[in-house]
Parts: C-alpha cells; sequence; structure tokens
C-alpha cells in the first residue's frame, strides 16, 4: 500500500487536495452556458446539415463514453469489450423496432403508418428500457467471471466476450430461431431499416430535419449526466472509489465486493445500451460488422483522453475524438497526405492515430487533458498498485 | 483457559472436500479440452467406423499449434517477468510476416528458386525476421511500457493496446486491408505422406521441424543461462535482483528481445504455411497464444508451449468439423474458461517464475 | 456503538467466565504445503482486551486474516456471537460486527479523512442505487447523520477538526493509524481488531494509543484483539496473552504469567534479546 510507510513518518512534503480547478460558482455558471449553447446549436445549423448530424453522433459518444466511465473510472475494472453493449442495445431496436420478425405482427404503442408492415414495432422509449435491462443483464453476465480476477485479466476476459459477442452478431443469420422464418441477427447483411422514433406528443422522427434527434440525444446525455454524478457522490461511489484503491481494505470496511462491482458492470452496460439503441434507430441499420475491438478502443481512448473516471473530462475526450473520426479526418485533412505526396487515404490511419492517442496520454499525461483529482493522485503516487489477492470466495 | 471444552472438531471431512475440490479444479479442465475431440472421435467412429479424420485434425492441430506455441512463449516470457501482458505481440508476429513476404521480395525469392537459394534465402529471412521483431519488442518496451513501471497495471496494458493499433495500422498502410497471397515458396499443401491414415504435408513437416528445436533451445537457454538466472531473480523480486548486482532494466529488454525474435520467426512460419497474410492476423493470433500461454500457465515456457499445442488442436477441429467462422468464439470460450476456473494454468501452482 | 452485550460484569474480573465474544477452535492454515498457523484455539471474552504476540513470521497476521475473513482456515471453527463465521465473506463479518485495522495502514489514500470514515459505515447504511440517482429524502438524511457520527468519531480518536477534510495521503503516520481506527469504528464494531498499532509510534504516541484502547473498552464497551509487537503495550493494556511461534501457540495467559514463561522467553523474548 502506498498511503504511508514507516519510513515516510515526517509529514509528506507534498501535499495534495481535490480542490482547485473552477471555483463552484464559475463551474455552474460555465455548465449552464454551455448547455443554453448545446440546447440552441441546431438552431443555427442547417436542419439536415452534415455537421449537425456529427453533433448527434458525437451526443451518443458522450453517452457511450459517460458509461464505460463507470466501469473503468469509477470501479477501476478495465473493460476492453465495451462494444458488447453497443451491440445489444443496437439488436434491441433491430429486434424489438422493424420489420426483422416478418412473422410476428406485433405493435406496442406505435401509431402511423408503421401498423401496415409487419415485424414487432415498438415504442423507442420501451425499446430504450429493454435495451437497458438487456445490457444490464449481460452486463452482470459478463462481469461474473471476471470477479475474482486480477486487473489485466479483466480486461482480457471481457475483451474476450466481446469477441464472442461479435463472433455471434456476425453468424447469428445461421441460428434459426424457433419461430417462423426468424434468425437472430442477420449478420453482416444487416437488419436494415429500423423505425424511426415515435415520442409522445411529437411529431414522428424523421431523416429530413436532424433537430429532433439532436434533441432528444442531447436530453439523454443530460439524463446520464445526473445519473452517473449522483452514483458518484452516493454510497455506491464511495464504494467503487474504495475497491478501486484497495479491494482488501474495502472489503474489511464492509463494502461486499461483488455486488459493488456488479453495481458498476451493470449500470455502464445500461448505459451504453441506451447509446447503442439510439445510434441504431438513427443510423437507420444494426450490421454485425459496426461491433469490432477496435470500437471498444475508440471509446476506451475518449475516456482516458479525457481523463480517466472525470465526468466533465470524458465529455470533452467524447466530443473531441468524435469529431476527429467524423469531421476531422475524413473533410478537413483528407487532401493532407496528397499534398505532402503521400499515397495513402487519411481515413485508413483512424485506428493507428488513436492507438497513437491513447500510447501518448498513458505516458506524458495519464490523468487525461481534464483530470479528476483523484485519479492524477493515484496516478502519481501509485496508489491502487498494493498487492491485493485474498480468499474472498464470490 | 476457556478453550478445554472445545467441541470435536469437523477436520475429517474439510480435506477430503478439499482434495475433491482440488482434483476438480486441476482435472476438470482436462476433462473439458477433451470435449470436443472424444465428442468427434466418437461421431466418427459411429459414422464411418475410422478415427482417421480426427487423428488428421490433431496431427494438422499440433503442427498448426506449434506457431502459436512460438508466439505463446513470448507472451510467457514478458508476464512471468514484468507481470504485463504485452498486447501488442500479436502484431509483433504479423510484422514478422510482413517484413519475411517482403524480403522473399527483395531477394526475388520464387516458386522457381532452387533449393540451394531457397534454403539460404529462408535462412536469411529468418534471421532477419528475428532480429526485427527482436528489436521492435525491445523498442515497444523502451517507449511503451519501462516509464508507466511504477504506474497501476492498467497503465501499461492500455500504452499495450495504442501500440498494437499503431502496428496494425502499419501493416494495413503496408499491404492494404484484404489478406493478400505470398508465394507458396515450400509448396506447403502438397501431401508427403499418409501415415496410419493420417495425412502429412510439408507445411506440417516444416513448422514441426522448425519449432520444436526452437522451442528446445530457447527453453534450454533460458533454465541454463545466466539470463536465465537473471530473469528468475528479477521476476522475483526486482529490487532484490537490482541488490545482487542484476542489470534489471537490460534483463528485461533481453526478455523482450527473445520474446520478439521468437515472434519473427512464428511470423515467417506463418507466411509459409498459410500463404497470405494480413494486417489483422496478428489480433487473432495474439489472442489464441495468450490463451495458449494462460492455459499453459503464465510464465511457465513448458505450459505456454503445451497450451500452444492444445489450442492449435481444438482450432483444427472447429475450423474443420464447426466452422471456421465460429473458431474465435470457441477458442475464447476456453479462454474465459480457463481464466475463471484456473487462472493457474493446466501445469504449475502460483508463480512468477520464468522457468 | 452502543453495546449489546448481555451479562456485563465489571471490566478486570475473571475472564475466563465471560461470555465468549469469538472462539477460534483447532484453526490451521496451510499454504502451498507450508503451514503458516497450526492448530490454534483461542477465545476472546466480551469486553476484554487480548493480545497474541510472536516473533516475525509467527503466524500472526495470517491468523488475523482468517478472523476477519481474508483467509479461510484450512481447518477449524470460528465462531462470532455464537454464530459459526468458518470461511464467511470479509464484509459480512464486519456487518455482524468485526472491525480491524491494517498493519502496514491501508486507508483510501486519495479520500479525506472523513471520507474514509463514511466508507467504514458502509455496511450501516441502506442507500440503495435507485435512492442514490433520485437522492431520496431518506437517503439524504442518512448521509448527513453519517457525516455526523464520522466527526464525531474522528474526535473520539483525537483527530484534529482542521484535518478532517485532509486527504489520507496528506496525514501524518500517527494521524493515519487514527483515522484507521476511526474508520474501523464507523462500522460499529463490538469486536475491533488491530494489527500492530504502535508500529513507528513514538513512546508518547503508543501511550495516548494505549488510553483509546481503554476508553474503547469501557466508554464504548468494545472487545479489543491486538497484534503487537512493543511488548510494553501489550503489558500493560491486555487482560490476557496469547503467545504463538511458528504458527502453533506456545503459551497463554495473563501478562505476567507468560512474560515468565520459559518456552516465551526462549522463543520470543530471548530472540528480541
Amino acid at each position: 500500500m502506498a498511503v504511508a510507510s514507516p519510513a515516510q513518518s515526517t509529514p509528506a512534503p507534498k501535499r495534495y487536495s481535490l480542490e482547485g480547478g473552477l471555483p463552484p460558482v464559475a463551474g455552474k455558471v460555465l455548465f449552464v452556458a454551455l448547455a443554453v449553447f448545446a440546447v440552441l446549436l441546431p438552431l443555427l445549423l442547417d436542419p439536415i446539415s452534415s455537421l449537425l448530424s456529427d453533433c448527434i453522433i458525437a451526443l451518443a459518444f458522450v453517452i457511450m463514453a459517460l458509461g464505460l466511465n463507470v466501469v473503468v473510472g469509477f470501479a477501476g475494472l478495465l473493460d476492453l469489450g465495451y462494444v458488447a453493449f453497443f451491440a445489444i442495445g443496437a439488436y434491441a431496436v433491430g429486434w424489438f423496432a422493424s420489420g426483422f420478425f416478418v412473422d410476428a405482427n406485433v405493435y406496442v404503442g406505435v401509431s402511423g403508418f408503421v401498423l401496415n408492415l409487419p415485424g414487432i414495432h415498438t415504442n423507442f422509449l420501451i425499446v430504450l428500457l429493454a435495451a437497458m435491462i438487456l445490457c444490464a443483464i449481460g452486463g452482470i453476465l459478463i462481469g461474473l467471471p471476471t470477479l475474482r480476477l486480477r486487473g489485466d485479466y479483466i480486461a482480457i476476459v471481457t475483451l474476450a466476450f466481446g469477441e464472442i459477442i461479435r463472433v455471434f452478431a456476425v453468424n447469428g443469420d445461421q441460428i434459426a430461431l424457433p419461430f417462423g422464418d426468424a434468425n437472430l441477427t442477420a449478420g453482416r447483411q444487416g437488419i436494415t431499416p429500423v423505425d424511426q422514433i415515435q415520442l409522445p406528443f411529437l411529431p414522428q422522427f424523421t431523416q429530413l430535419d436532424l433537430r429532433p434527434w439532436y434533441w432528444l440525444v442531447l436530453a439523454l446525455v443530460f439524463v446520464t449526466l445526473f445519473v452517473v454524478i449522483r452514483l458518484r457522490d452516493s454510497r455506491l461511489g464511495r464504494a467503487w472509489i474504495a475497491i478501486r484503491e484497495d479491494e482488501v481494505a474495502a472489503a474489511s470496511m464492509g463494502v461486499p465486493l461483488v455486488k459493488t462491482k456488479l453495481y458498476a458492470y451493470a449500470v455502464g452496460a445500461a448505459i451504453g445500451g441506451v447509446s447503442g439503441a439510439f445510434q441504431a434507430s438513427y443510423l437507420n441499420t444494426v450490421n454485425a460488422d459496426q461491433f469490432a475491438f477496435s470500437f471498444s478502443i475508440f471509446v476506451l481512448a475518449m475516456i482516458i483522453l479525457g481523463g480517466l473516471g472525470s465526468v466533465w473530462g470524458v465529455v470533452f475526450g467524447a466530443v473531441l475524438l468524435s469529431f476527429i473520426n467524423s469531421y476531422l479526418i475524413p473533410d478537413v485533412l483528407r487532401t493532407v497526405p496528397k499534398s505532402l505526396g503521400l499515397e495513402f487515404e487519411l481515413t485508413d490511419l483512424g485506428f493507428g492515430i488513436f492507438g497513437f492517442l491513447l500510447l501518448i496520454v498513458m505516458v506524458l499525461r495519464p490523468e487525461g487533458l481534464l483530470p479528476e483529482k483523484r485519479r492524477q493522485i493515484e496516478l502519481t503516487e501509485g496508489v491502487g498498485t498494493g498487492e491485493s489477492t485474498f480468499e474472498v470466495r464470490a | 483457559m476457556a478453550t478445554t471444552d472445545a467441541p470435536p472438531l469437523p477436520s475429517a471431512a474439510a480435506p477430503a472436500r478439499n482434495i475433491f475440490a482440488e482434483l476438480l479444479s486441476k482435472y476438470g479442465l482436462f476433462a473439458v479440452l477433451l470435449a470436443l475431440p472424444v465428442f468427434y472421435g466418437i461421431k466418427d467412429l459411429r459414422d464411418q467406423g475410422d478415427l482417421s479424420p480426427l487423428a488428421t485434425n490433431i496431427f494438422q492441430g499440433l503442427s498448426n499449434g506449434s506457431i502459436w506455441a512460438l508466439i505463446a512463449v513470448g507472451y510467457t516470457l514478458v508476464y512471468g517477468i514484468i507481470e504485463l501482458i504485452n498486447f501488442a505481440h500479436g502484431e509483433n508476429f504479423m510484422i514478422g510476416s510482413f517484413v519475411s513476404a517482403g524480403l522473399w521480395g527483395t531477394l526475388g525469392l520464387t516458386l522457381a528458386t532452387g533449393p540451394l537459394g531457397l534454403v539460404l534465402g529462408l535462412l536469411l529471412t529468418l534471421i532477419v525476421a528475428m532480429v526485427t521483431c527482436g528489436s521492435l519488442n525491445v523498442m515497444i518496451e523502451k517507449v511503451a511500457y519501462r516509464p508507466l513501471r511504477s504506474a497501476p497495471k492498467l497503465a501499461p496494458l492500455i500504452t499495450a493496446v495504442g501500440f498494437s493499433f499503431i502496428l496494425q495500422n502499419v501493416g494495413l498502410l503496408w499491404l492494404g486491408g484484404s489478406p493478400a497471397g505470398v508465394p507458396d515458396l515450400l509448396r506447403a499443401q502438397d501431401e508427403v505422406a499418409t501415415i496410419i491414415g493420417i495425412r502429412v504435408q510439408r507445411a506440417d513437416i516444416l513448422a514441426i521441424l522448425v519449432t520444436i528445436p526452437l522451442v528446445i533451445a530457447m527453453v534450454t537457454f533460458i533454465n541454463k543461462s545466466r539470463l536465465g538466472k537473471a530473469m528468475r531473480a528479477t521476476a522475483q523480486d526486482p529490487d532484490a535482483a537490482r541488490l545482487q548486482g542484476i542489470n534489471v532494466d537490460t534483463t528485461i529488454s533481453l526478455t523482450f528481445l527473445i520474446g520478439g525474435m521468437l515472434a519473427g520467426a512464428a511470423g515467417l512460419i506463418y507466411a509459409l504455411y498459410q500463404t497470405t497474410i494480413w494486417f489483422f492476423q496478428g489480433f487473432q493470433a495474439g489472442l489464441i497464444a495468450f490463451t495458449a500461454a494462460v492455459m499453459g500457465g503464465i510464465g511457465n515456457l513448458k505450459g505456454a508451449v503445451l497450451g500452444g499445442l492444445i489450442i492449435g488442436v481444438i482450432q483444427q477441429i472447429s475450423d474443420s468439423r464447426i466452422g471456421s467462422e465460429w473458431t474465435p468464439a470457441i477458442v475464447f470460450g476456453y479462454l474465459v474458461l480457463v481464466m475463471v476456473f484456473r487462472p493457474q494454468g493446466l501445469i504449475g501452482e502460483e508463480t512468477r517464475e520464468a522457468g | 456503538m452502543t453495546s449489546s452485550t448481555a451479562a456485563d460484569p465489571p471490566a478486570g474480573g475473571d475472564t475466563a467466565s465471560r461470555a465468549a465474544l469469538m472462539t477460534v477452535q483447532g484453526v490451521s492454515k496451510v499454504f502451498g504445503g507450508l503451514t503458516a498457523v497450526s492448530d490454534v484455539s483461542f477465545t476472546i471474552p466480551s469486553r476484554s482486551i487480548v493480545s497474541v504476540i510472536g516473533p516475525n513470521g509467527a503466524g500472526k497476521t495470517t491468523f488475523f486474516n482468517m478472523l476477519t475473513g481474508l483467509y479461510k482456515p484450512t481447518v477449524g471453527r470460528i465462531t462470532f456471537l455464537g454464530k459459526d463465521v468458518t470461511g464467511t465473506r470479509p464484509d459480512l463479518i464486519t456487518k455482524m460486527g468485526v472491525a480491524r485495522t491494517f498493519q502496514n495502514i491501508r486507508l483510501f489514500g486519495t479520500m479525506s479523512a472523513l471520507e474514509n470514515v463514511l466508507v467504514g459505515q458502509h455496511a450501516r447504511m441502506k442507500a440503495g442505487i435507485v435512492g442514490s440517482i433520485l437522492r431520496t429524502p431518506g437517503v439524504r438524511k442518512e448521509e448527513e447523520r453519517i457525516r455526523v457520527v464520522g466527526r464525531e468519531i474522528l474526535d473520539f480518536v483525537g483527530m484534529p477538526a482542521s484535518s478532517f477534510d485532509q486527504l489520507a495521503i496528506n496525514l501524518s503516520y500517527g494521524d493515519q493509524r487514527r483515522v484507521e481506527i476511526a474508520r474501523a469504528l464507523a462500522s460499529e464494531p463490538k469486536l475491533l481488531l488491530l494489527d500492530e498499532p504502535t508500529a513507528g509510534m513514538n513512546p508518547n504516541e503508543s501511550d495516548r494509543l494505549t488510553q483509546l484502547m481503554r476508553r474503547l473498552r469501557d466508554e464504548r464497551d468494545l472487545t479489543i484483539l491486538l497484534i503487537e509487537h512493543d511488548m510494553k503495550v501489550v503489558m500493560g493494556v491486555s487482560e490476557r496473552v496469547t503467545v504463538l511461534d511458528h504458527g502453533t501457540k506456545i503459551a497463554e495467559g495473563d501478562p505476567a504469567t507468560v512474560r515468565s514463561d520459559p518456552a516465551v522467553v526462549e522463543a520470543y523474548l530471548g530472540k528480541q534479546g
């Protein structure tokens, strides 16, 4: 344990503090200003512009990153298979809000012309709930086997689960379901189109006006922020910090490790499912090729870049990387290699750029761009590197 | 004192339960591993009255698995000494394949090259691939892991993933996004013989002939040499090793060098064996080999070899019987099973020893 | 923090006649062929201060870890308040009323002194996940309550109020020891296990700690099990001393008897010089 050793009995020369950064009032003002700007932004943009579309994707990634941050940032469990929850959330839409199951004619809380289409058509809010529940269950099932493992083993087991789910998504068209002429996932062919979102009291969303999509995902971002901040500052949030820093001490203080970790997995997964369901609806497709390992790393890079554990850092990292990926690389910098006389497409460099970012940030500024103070201290002082193997049975 | 009236203890029953649990944990995994071959063995016997298809699967699995064994040794060496999953190791192996194929082009090795030219050319390629990958691995350690040696465990793992992505991208830019064919220098698919119903291809002979001596040489070297002793000392306690005059940084660098060299050799053999290479081969191979290393007991060299061979067989049976598109799920399923139920692996107790 | 001990004989009475809070019967621990603790039996009477001593490597901490659930005994049985707790999870044992400190202080470094004590109260809280998100009035009240209680406990162990919000990592060694005891007390234990609490303290500090232990027993009806190296502390405060050497119990009794036991002198005092 790095907290102290007898040799350090003289007062530590360095004094750390969680204070600092913006004073609380300025922080609130900044938040309100940014929130107002975010709400009004679509009014400044063309309702079908690609920039607005990039903003929608960026916000969907903010939700995703906030979810992964609960698992990795708060509870300290490195999850390399987070794409699994993107997949499950997306398939919730594919299964319950599309014409995929052609033999079924089930309509729940929908109106308009979808009533004339075959398949299962469910209101988006119910699909969202289903996605969260499915993902939370998935998160717990994936989390359960990792409970007694060391940190690096957790990373590999979650990665393996992510790959297993991808293999099932890709080959799911070979798995016949016992009713009608249905299979599990439609594989690489994908489930497309899926239902456009219908919300109570609002007209149906269409691809001709992206503003409702934007406001919806922004609202989901606000709800997610509210939830993760409340949890961070609660009994559960303190327990997460405790197990992250010292499992032995946490367990000895009455924190149930299994339950506390599974809560982190379940909450993180459910949030990922929300984003997955939204993205599937917005992109109007659920395709097995979306669920690659690189997606998990993309989201991980967002939270590392922004600052592990730091809610605002994660928001910033997600917006930044999402724009680099969807705007800067394909639209702005595309011609750079050609102008330098190099023969490759910059979009081919996507992977490498994010890998490079992970490397550079971790070596030079492991606490990220907008660090969370606790994490910063942990990283500089090596808190949480202590020996922690013991015989707690799940 | 108050303990004089203690009631009889349940001491007789407890050890018996423990032994049972231990047996289950030790041999349960063997049983699960045997499930696939036994199932298809019985099926073959019933359907055809003949075990030769299964025997061919197993044989080809062993030859395939010997490549995984080479890569797995690299994982296990590094983990054994600094407890780090060198996630970029699979990509290192991929670079080994790419360097080899590139060098064939430079040297002008083709199907038409005579036997002597071929042997010399391949020998040169082997040396170049091993040196390249060895140095690359040392460089990765210096850049990505050494600065984070005292940081929490997650930090070097994240840089490892980052490096793996960078190398994948190098491969992508090098040969493009789809698998590229390379000259089938050894006519790998040619059948050499059929022994008791097992078809033996030239590729199998290559894999076995190169891999087994290489692995034996490495294991002997590490067990017998001074470097091996330094590695074991560093693995047990870096600070104590330093006090004994062992240069810990050099020892770690040399460990990465050896691991990288084996990955380079595996890269060459893979290119000869499969005759197609692509930038993504390292990701899957890396995970498979890591599974092998864990299965054998990470940190244990012989275990890594054993694990590689076992995984090779499982993979081959799955490829030919269930469908190669499901193989990753099956291999990763085994990975999860091993990590959860027997994280210390098939052989060896929990130990940090590299040897 | 209130005691529920039924029979309450005056402190310092005949320890053997008091109700046993924790009983340990024939406990052994084997690590891969190496026996760390071998067939130790032992009882902790209610409202007493008892000690386990022994030279380095005698198996004291292993023994401790079995009592708190970190290790599962290879054989033997541990009961607490009449319930079998052998191999029970550490958090459940804590919930039943056993709290501990660590030899090499294991505070949560990036939490303030107060936050550490709040974590200590985890087992005594009710807030669930939904309640925490909605921050219901019940949860709000609970959060307020645990902060009041946390400050009280920190005050009780002698922390100055100015240090309550100081990060654990910044605190002096003695203060860290105090906060660790406060964190353990926060879980409202009946039995407090202290693992070498005076290690690294000067005589003045360890005197104050000894007084604190007596106050805990007398004012808060706590039972204390102490692992110690410092003979002066052990002999001054304990009603009964158990001596471990090479994992086996070699002597037990009141401090004076143990001190003069030839086996103890040979194994422990002799080696200490």
